[in-house]
């Protein structure tokens, strides 16, 4: 195998994946890889199959072509136990049918850890307070989870992936809903979490700038197709993000701080 | 289900309190007194009083069956009411929603027209039917949109669809041989319950229920819904399967014994989760044991009311529908159940 060098540094692979929905193909021969202790955001504009790829390296969808590897090992032979120990998925804005505790919820996180027949123990919901406590919403706990606001669904559902105890962590679109300062808490919650755990994290993002700001390395889509992908410092460019939002813009340094994109005069579609 | 302590301690009392109250009640009276002294004689092993000989005789042979019967059909309706709703992430379905009740009648109806009533063929037809039923309105409901709605019109086409079936049967019926039994079917009711009735559908329904108990805690991620709960690490495939087939089978049971009784698989694990909560570690037993005080109550009120006995799906539905209307619109008040 050519990548066996990279495949041991790197806990996360794509490698050629390929998706379509019968005849409409979505994914061409995606291959990156994320690394431990790296935050990696994924770019790319509405329909560019950012949400598509997070479900096949999840294994929701099976690709067409291709493999997810973890450690070297092929995601597609795995159990959903098995993969669910291995990466922890923060969902898209959700609510429920039926309302839960946010408690009962983060307690939810340890079902692939548990025997068929057992339940819970108290054990692990003092765990799951633990985890809640970490990222600061431990006073949420007996709250119903439907009536929270989204930030702090979106850390319920952060701490649930916490307590799943798993090296990769995988966020769809974790900001998207959210107002100005929850975007940056729960990036920031997400960036921590990253490092003192050495997680390897790939986050689906809308906004350039807060992949900017937090973000180790980038991947960037357009139209199913793999454009960039490197560090932070190799992707976020003009030239690249011109390309894959179709549109005039500026890069900006802050000085002492990340790099910022503007739009510029909005180009006419091609 | 440690926080939920006092209100199971309750609810049992309130079932023993409704057995108590079935066993003496009814149109032959049996004194409170002569209940404990029948009760008492007959466990410690004596001859019951020659003056109680005939209300032990209606105690064991005709109450006992019915209310052990009333009480398993109600936890077993509920139970697999309240497994359906999290299953399908649904509040508003319920066999009776779903098809599966009519579908289970539908083969009862079907195996009695062919093999004249062989118990066990009966029983064996009503499960497969009302497999079949469930597994068409899943099918359609996700096919069309898999929403709330959805799935609850498609359970309305295959309930029209399997009473349609029924009706034809009852048409081409011997009116004085099979047709009453047909209806009973149709109509559910405890009135005709002995113990060998009570009996096969408890040798279903109890090891049934235990499954559905031992696995409950599981429906809490899947209640999320199908992805969420996969990157949980739940084979959803299997265990909604499983969870179908034995959900199924003890409604099967209890239409077999009792004929279909409307309403009472979506009213109380509504009360129940209302009561409880969601999480189903406490959600399934209480519904079981609410459900069977709920059946028990209504077939004593159906059984001891004035004028008459009717059937107890009649009152269920008097109950039952209501109920539904208001958190229809208490539902709706509070964001409504769409999405």
């Amino acid at each position: 195998m050519t990548g066996s060098v990279q495949a041991m540094e790197s806990l996360l692979a794509v490698d050629g994946i390929a998706f379509g929905y019968r005849n409409k193909p979505v994914l061409h021969d995606i291959t990156f890889t994320v690394e431990r202790g790296s935050l990696c955001g994924l770019l790319g504009p509405n329909a560019s199959g950012k949400t598509t790829l997070l479900k096949c390296i999840n294994g929701v969808l099976n690709p067409k072509e291709g493999h997810i590897r973890v450690n070297g090992e092929a995601v597609s032979g795995m159990t959903r136990r098995e993969v669910a120990r291995l990466m922890a998925v923060v969902p898209q804005q959700m609510s429920l049918a039926f309302s839960f505790t946010a408690l009962q919820m983060v307690v939810m996180g340890r079902a692939a850890r548990l025997g068929a027949l057992k339940l819970p123990s108290a054990h692990d919901r003092d765990e799951a307070r633990a985890a809640m406590k970490e990222l600061g919403v431990e006073s949420l706990a007996e709250r119903q989870f439907n009536e929270l606001s989204g930030g702090e669904r979106q850390l319920v559902l952060l701490a649930r992936a916490l307590f799943q105890e798993t090296p990769i962590l995988l966020l769809d679109e974790p900001t998207s809903h959210l107002d100005f300062r929850n975007q940056y808490r729960i990036m920031d919650v997400v960036r921590d979490m990253t490092h003192a755990k050495g997680l390897s994290t790939l986050v689906t993002l809308h906004d350039p700038n807060l992949a900017a700001r937090y973000c180790t390395h980038l991947v960037v889509l357009r139209d199913g197709h793999l454009h960039r992908s490197g560090t932070r410092e190799a992707v976020f460019e003009r030239k690249t993000l011109e390309e894959v939002y179709g549109m005039e813009v500026f890069v900006q340094q802050i000085p002492g701080g990340p790099s910022v994109v503007l739009p510029g005069r909005s180009m006419e579609a091609p | 289900m440690r926080e939920h302590r006092l209100t199971f301690a309750v609810s049992l009392l309130l079932l023993a309190a409704s057995v108590a109250l079935a066993l003496v009640l009814g149109r032959y009276r049996i004194e409170v007194g002569a209940l404990v002294d029948i009760l008492v004689t007959t466990v410690s092993g004596g001859d019951v009083d020659p003056s109680l000989s005939g209300s032990s005789l209606v105690l064991w042979s005709v109450r006992l069956p019915r209310v052990v019967a009333a009480v398993m059909v109600g936890a077993a309706l509920s139970v697999s009411g309240a497994v359906f709703q999290s299953l399908f992430r649904n509040p508003l379905v319920s066999p009776g929603i779903l098809g599966v009740t009519s579908g289970a009648s539908f083969g009862a109806t079907l195996a009695f027209f062919f093999a004249a009533g062989s118990a066990t063929v009966v029983e064996l037809s009503a499960f497969v039917w009302g497999l079949i039923a469930v597994t068409l309105a899943y099918q359609i409901g996700r096919r069309s949109g898999n929403t709330v709605t959805s799935l609850v019109l498609s359970g309305v086409i295959v309930s029209a669809l399997f009473t349609a079936g029924i009706s034809f049967l009852k048409y081409k019926a011997d009116p004085y041989q099979q047709l009453p039994a047909m209806v009973f079917w149709t109509m559910g009711s405890f009135n005709s319950i002995v113990w060998a009735d009570s009996i096969r559908a408890l040798s279903i329904i109890i090891p049934g229920l235990i499954v559905l108990y031992l696995f409950r805690w599981w429906l809490n991620p899947i209640a999320l819904g199908d992805e969420d709960a996969m990157t949980l690490g739940i084979d959803v495939r299997k265990a909604r399967m499983i969870y179908i087939v034995v959900g199924t089978l003890i409604v099967a049971a209890s239409v077999s014994s009792c004929g279909a009784i409307g309403w009472v698989g979506l009213v109380v694990p509504h009360m129940a989760r209302i009561i409880v909560g969601s999480d189903h570690d406490a959600l399934i037993p209480f519904t079981a044991l609410l459900g069977g005080t709920f059946m028990l109550v209504m077939d004593t009120l159906a059984r001891s009311l004035p004028g008459g006995e009717i059937p107890v799906g009649v009152l269920t539905a008097l109950l039952g529908a209501p109920f539904f209307a208001y958190l229809l619109v208490t539902n709706e008040k509070r964001g409504g159940w769409q999405n």
